[in-house]
């Protein structure tokens, strides 16, 4: 996937600014990069709405002033879920037994904003929203088959969370949210319908 | 504290490289057979009263000349489909010509081929597959609805043709219901044969028009 390879890359280049750079205390003025390993479980999904780590998420802000920050995010999840073997009447005659593994893979991004408090301090917590596009596919594997359809909707979601900076010149620390997210996608797959997409999880990772 | 972090950096940077989208594990699918039914919904099932079934099982494979399976296991796979169909309440005839119904069963032996069509007439253009003319004086096949079939080795095919239907030089003969039942391959050939019969069993079985 072409967005996984930019996004890797991206990535890539910022780790290798931040090592390179140890001396710095701060990598860009006035900003801030996270990059978060996520946990996240769908709810009142009927599809795929197991919890799972399988999801990052990375983000950029600017300080337009000294509490707020604004800048680009993007992250992505994959839920699994595993389906015993049962009946699906597909309709117009069509019926199915099989079992299956059900996977829901969203991928938002766009815009996040903060408002920060005790930026000086240690610990400087924060709320945030995030708003934009999200790209989502909802798949069934069964037999030797992936049948999936893909959607794309309205994204936001609010959080809250904290960066810890042991150092407050070295701004180099721990980063930890909580979120929830609602993505306005619908899709179909089989007899399985997903009408809006909505997540709760959790966010651990490092600020600098 | 600097250099720990330092080490969770390259940690999380690790689980972002490795995957973006996860895919399942699909070993558990091997698990267990799949069985897919297709019926025409116009047809009036219940104004047939006999089927007749041939005595062998065509084999897709590699070869160019038809072959045909015909040892106690493919017995017994017949055997299945006609325990079905009598309890379903149609009888078994042994002249085709004095049918209603004609059942052709296939089993895919080697190759892998997928359709997924919504032309009926698509089995025009499969080699060495029952031909329409041994059922009589039909030109090619006809299904009166999409059909979806995933051929992969070890799938059995169970189809049912309208031998009520009008024949002619342009006619074509009408497959009013069909199954397909996959992931029938296992090491061990026992297992095969049961899974077989429980996807003839099941494939009956969810068709809720007998």
């Amino acid at each position: 996937m072409k967005t996984s390879k930019y996004l890797k890359f991206a990535a890539f280049c910022t780790a290798l600014l931040a090592f390179a750079t140890p001396s710095k205390a701060q990598l860009f003025p006035h900003t801030y990069i996270n990059v978060d390993w996520q946990m996240g479980v769908p709810l009142s999904t009927s599809f795929a709405d197991k919890a799972s780590g399988w999801g990052m998420n990375f983000e950029g802000g600017y300080f337009v002033t000294p509490a707020i920050t604004v800048g680009p995010f993007i992250s992505y999840q994959t839920n699994l879920e595993s389906i015993d073997r049962q009946t699906l009447d597909l309709g117009d005659g069509s019926i199915l037994t099989t079992n299956q593994e059900h996977a829901l893979y969203q991928l938002p991004f766009g815009v996040t904003a903060r408002y920060n408090w005790m930026t000086k301090r240690v610990f400087q917590p924060y709320v945030g929203m995030k708003l934009g596009a999200c790209y989502a596919e909802m798949s069934s594997y069964y037999y030797v088959v992936k049948q999936y359809s893909d959607s794309w909707g309205f994204y936001m979601s609010p959080e809250i969370g904290a960066s810890i900076f042991p150092n407050p010149d070295y701004r180099m620390g721990i980063h930890m949210a909580l979120y929830y997210s609602f993505a306005t996608n619908q899709s179909d797959v089989l007899i399985y319908s997903v009408n809006n997409i909505n997540n709760f999880g959790v966010r651990i990772g490092i600020s600098f | 504290m600097v250099k720990t972090l330092r080490y969770l950096a390259y940690a999380l940077l690790a689980v972002a490289f490795s995957a973006c989208q996860k895919e399942p594990s699909t070993s558990d699918l091997d698990n267990d057979y799949l069985v897919y039914t297709d019926y025409d919904t116009s047809v009036d099932f219940a104004a047939f009263e006999t089927y007749f079934i041939p005595d062998s099982i065509l084999i897709i494979g590699s070869n160019y000349e038809a072959e045909y399976w015909k040892d106690d296991s493919a017995q017994q796979l017949i055997a299945a489909v006609t325990a079905q169909m009598d309890n379903a309440g149609y009888t078994q005839v042994a002249d085709k010509a004095a049918a209603d119904l004609g059942i052709q069963m296939s089993y895919v032996e080697k190759v892998t081929y997928f359709v997924g069509y919504n032309n009926p007439y698509w089995w025009w253009y499969y080699p060495y597959y029952w031909a329409p003319g041994y059922w009589g004086d039909w030109l090619g096949w006809h299904y009166p609805y999409s059909v979806y079939y995933g051929y992969t080795a070890g799938s059995l095919l169970v189809e049912m043709v309208n031998l009520d239907a009008q024949a002619g030089e342009n006619k074509k003969l009408p497959v009013v219901w069909d199954s397909f039942i996959g992931g029938l391959l296992t090491s061990n050939s026992q297992v095969n044969l049961q899974r077989t019969i429980d996807g003839i069993d099941q494939a009956f079985e969810q068709t809720p028009i007998w």
